[in-house]
Order: structure tokens, then sequence, then C-alpha cells
């Protein structure tokens, strides 16, 4: 059998691999289901491959968990053969443990909780006035 | 604009109708160059969100710490895969060329030469059974052509047609006869 996608293949000059989320064709509105994929950078988000290297399913389930598959094994030998990532995917992988935990994880934790703080103290704030004025 | 949509759809309809069977979203940014602003964004002036230098000190500095550690994970499986290549490597060496390589070689061309003498063997076997069989083929070819050989004597030839067509004439063949049912033949006819 003839290889036709010989034919096709991209020589890509100054090309690098990237492991990014791709979006898996479900062809479903409103219901997204992303591959992590190594894949070359000028590729289609949604195009050709070169290898699947999990799954991420950004909805969570019924037990309220957002499932997520990695091969680590594979992940590990793209790394050394000189992969890039994505920001999400270099979030994902710190959280899951097997890089650092990214910089902007801790940030946006820390800016959440003092958003949280600020609108309890400011509903505590203003029930008391509110008690306040009632009183007065 | 209108006139803008004339020209941007045809890259729309090339997008929009692609040979993958993934859809691509619309196409971005509808505004040509010669296009004015529109009037809900006249007086719009875009800021980049306010930056705190307090958190911005410490971003940095846990990015320093990130971008370091990645760069040795990074050095660290660079170095993880060349060693398992070089394993694989050896591994197909020793394979291919070690002690047990060796052995296993000796040992299948010892059996290829036990093969190949039974293999010998069987074909002298068949091959003098071959030359039985062809003996009698001979043998038997030589006797029909002996047979022949004396039937020539009787045959019909031109010379002998007028010969032999008035010996029989001369002599009338009666190969008529009859037989009842015990077996008994009887050659004696009515024909003369």
């Amino acid at each position: 059998m003839v290889q036709l996608s010989s034919l096709l293949l991209k020589k890509y000059h100054g090309g690098y691999v990237i492991l990014r989320f791709a979006l898996a064709g479900h062809k479903q509105a409103n219901r997204p289901f992303y591959r992590i994929v190594a894949a070359y950078n000028k590729r289609a988000r949604d195009g050709k491959y070169l290898e699947q290297l999990g799954s991420y399913d950004p909805l969570p389930n019924i037990c309220n968990e957002k499932l997520v598959s990695l091969n680590f094994d594979r992940i590990k030998y793209w790394i050394g053969c000189g992969a890039h990532t994505t920001k999400p995917v270099a979030k994902l992988l710190g959280l899951a443990g097997f890089f650092p935990l990214h910089p902007m994880t801790i940030t946006d934790a820390e800016r959440q909780r003092a958003q949280t703080e600020l609108t309890a103290t400011g509903t505590e704030d203003g029930l008391l006035e509110g008690r306040k004025e009632a009183e007065v | 604009m209108f006139q803008v949509i004339g020209g941007r759809s045809v890259q729309a309809a090339r997008v929009l109708a692609p040979r993958s069977a993934v859809l691509v979203e619309a196409v971005r940014g509808r505004k040509s160059r010669t296009d004015p602003v529109a009037k809900s964004k006249v007086g719009r002036i875009k800021v980049p969100p306010p930056v705190d230098p307090v958190e911005m000190v410490v971003l940095k500095e846990r990015y320093g710490e990130y971008q370091m550690i990645m760069r040795a994970l990074r050095w660290q499986k660079v170095y993880a895969v060349l060693e398992f290549k070089e394993e694989m490597l050896r591994k197909k060496y020793e394979e291919d060329t070690g002690s047990l390589a060796e052995e296993r070689a000796r040992q299948e061309a010892q059996e290829h030469r036990v093969l190949m003498d039974l293999n010998h063997l069987e074909n002298q076997r068949i091959l003098k059974l071959t030359r039985t069989r062809a003996a009698r083929n001979c043998q038997r070819k030589e006797k029909e052509i002996l047979k022949l050989q004396e039937d020539v004597k009787n045959f019909i030839t031109l010379e002998n047609l007028d010969q032999r067509i008035e010996e029989a004439l001369d002599n009338p063949q009666n190969y008529n006869f009859a037989i009842d049912k015990q077996g008994k033949v009887v050659k004696q006819t009515m024909l003369q």
C-alpha cells in the first residue's frame, strides 16, 4: 500500500514540537473535550498530530470531578526530545505533580482568596451597617 | 463594509467548507483598513490591566525559580532519553554480536547441517526409486516396440492393397453366432 501521507509530509523549517490541547471533534455544540497532543507548532489546532498523550474534560462530571488522563512515559520522551508546552498544559502538569507548580496558579489562587475575603468582609460590613442603620 | 464582505466571503467560504472533517470557526476581523470605527467604540482608550508592584516582585521571583527548575528538568529528561537510546542500541548490539548470539549461531549451523544431511539421504532414496521406475518404463516401451515391429508385417500398404482385397473377397469371414441362456455358442448360421 502506497503511503499517501508521505506525499503530504510537510518539511517544517525551524518548526518545533509542542504539547497542547486540541479539541476532539465530537461535533456537539457547548460540549468541549480536549486531547493533550504532541504536534508540530505550525499545524492547525485540531489538525494532524504526532501522538496523543492524554485527554482533558473541562466540564465536571456527576461527582463534581474534572477528569484528566496523562501518559507520563511518552510525555517524558517528548520533553527529552525537546518539546515545548503551552501555558495551560504546563499548569495542568504542575497540578498533577509532574512539573513544579506554575507561578500563575499560585497567584491566581491568592487573588481569588483575597477576593473572597473582600466580599466576605464586605458583606459583613454591609450587614453591620444595615443593622446600625436599622438601630439608628 | 458590504464591499468587504464580497472580498472576505470567499475566504470564509473556503474556511467554512474545508476538506477535513473539522469545522473551523468564522473568520476573525471582518473589518478592513479603511473601515471606520464603530459608534459604540468611538471614545475608547484601551488600558492594560493594573499591575500590583508587590505582587509583581513576588511573581518575578516565582517565575525565576520555576524556569530554573524547568530547565533542569528538561536537561534531565534529555539525558534520560539519550541514555535510554544508548541502552537500546547496546542491547541490540549485544543481541547481534554477543556471546549468546555466537552460541545460538553455532547451534543453528549444527541444526542446519543435520537437516541438510537428512535431505541428502532423502534425495538419494528418491533418486533410486525414480531410476528403477524409469528402467521399468523403458522395458515396457521396448516390448511395445517389438510387438509393433511384428505387427508391421501384417499391415496393409499400398502394394499389398490389391492382394489383400482379393484375399478378403476369396475368404469370406462369418462373424455371426448365436448364444442361448445356458451359454451355448452356435457358430453355424444361415449365411454361407
